[in-house]
């Protein structure tokens, strides 16, 4: 019986890892794809950052999206690598409901393109982040290697 | 091979700009690497601002030499706030037909406090039109080819998910992005020049 939990909490662990990872992986991905003032102005639009540092998060978080994601699927510096993640989503998340409840209509910049802010990305990204935490916990309260 | 390129080319100007753009509500050479459609509502102050500072930098650095193909697509909020909206568009359309638009449009962003205070929208077109041509955008703001090709624009940006004005459809090789954030310029130039040198 308690393999058999054990068991099924691995497969959680590894599924949750690998999907968090490779959605991080995409985020960057369509960002960098694009030219790097795409994002900048989505960034810009929650208006809480000098255009300066703008630009130094615009041509940056993308790569450290993709960096962190590929880290997270390894399973190499998982406690950091969940740890980072966890943050970047309660970051993201804080400020995506901060401008819904601000009444701003604007893309969310998650994943490049045209998103406007909703209850669906608040939702998503809420889901995300649940997963996220729930990683980390499990990242801290096991000693051996992860799944 | 060369038909098949012109092909595309014929369906990239066509995919970006639409099927019959009112060629009076256009600015620059058709066949321009980029074509920028710009949704804006005539009662909306960020369209305002948009229109007087930011759009002559356009013209300048991109329609004016070649790169860019600048369509006026009319985008009317449905708001209790912008109930003179529609007819101000309506107006502005008409104008296209007699090759006013550029002169409406000014007159119409100039005086946007008083006229969507009053309502008195005719009255302010009219100061950019002489009574010749008053009579004749009077006349097609009530045709209904002018009120369709207004809803067609407000129609084809919702197609296109536009959620605030002022937003630009770029379209570049096929691919098109809004863009809708116009607080600092060289940000929207930076983006047009990556664009350009892809």
């Amino acid at each position: 019986m308690d393999f058999s939990k054990n068991k099924a909490l691995r497969i959680v662990l590894l599924t949750l890892r690998v999907v968090l990872g490779a959605i991080f992986v995409y985020a960057g991905y369509v960002k960098l794809k694009d030219p790097w003032q795409l994002f900048a102005a989505g960034v810009a639009s929650y208006d809480l950052l000098p255009m300066g540092a703008v630009e130094v998060v615009a041509r940056t978080l993308p790569w450290f999206e993709v960096a962190v994601g590929v880290v997270l699927i390894t399973g190499f510096f998982f406690r950091t690598s969940s740890t980072i993640i966890t943050g970047l989503l309660a970051v993201f998340f804080t400020l995506i409901v901060r401008a819904y409840m601000q009444g701003k209509e604007i893309n969310c910049g998650c994943f490049g393109g045209n998103e406007p802010i909703s209850p669906l990305t608040m939702l998503r990204d809420g889901s995300m982040l649940a997963g996220a935490i729930f990683l980390c916990v499990m990242a801290y309260r096991s000693r051996r290697t992860p799944a | 091979m060369k038909f098949v390129a012109l092909a595309l080319a014929a369906l990239a100007t066509g995919f970006a700009a639409g099927p019959d753009v009112d060629k009076g509500k256009t600015m620059g050479n058709p066949s321009a690497p980029i074509t920028l459609e710009l949704y804006s509502d005539f009662m909306c102050p960020h369209c305002k601002h948009l229109h007087e500072d930011i759009l002559p930098a356009i013209v300048a650095d991109f329609v004016k030499n070649g790169k860019a193909y600048l369509v006026f697509r009319e985008f009317p909020l449905n708001i209790p706030q912008h109930v003179y909206s529609r007819p101000a568009a309506n107006y502005a359309t008409a104008a296209a037909r007699i090759g006013k638009y550029q002169q409406v449009c000014d007159a119409l962003f100039k005086a946007q406090q008083q006229w969507g205070m009053t309502g008195k929208v005719w009255e302010t077109v009219a100061t950019a039109l002489t009574p010749e041509e008053q009579k004749k955008v009077q006349a097609l703001a009530s045709d209904p080819s002018v009120l369709a090709e207004v809803q067609k624009d407000y129609d084809l940006g919702m197609r296109s998910q536009i959620n605030q004005t002022p937003t630009v459809i770029v379209t570049y090789k096929l691919k098109q992005q809004p863009w809708s954030f116009w607080d600092d310029y060289n940000l929207f130039k930076g983006y047009l020049d990556g664009l350009l040198k892809k």
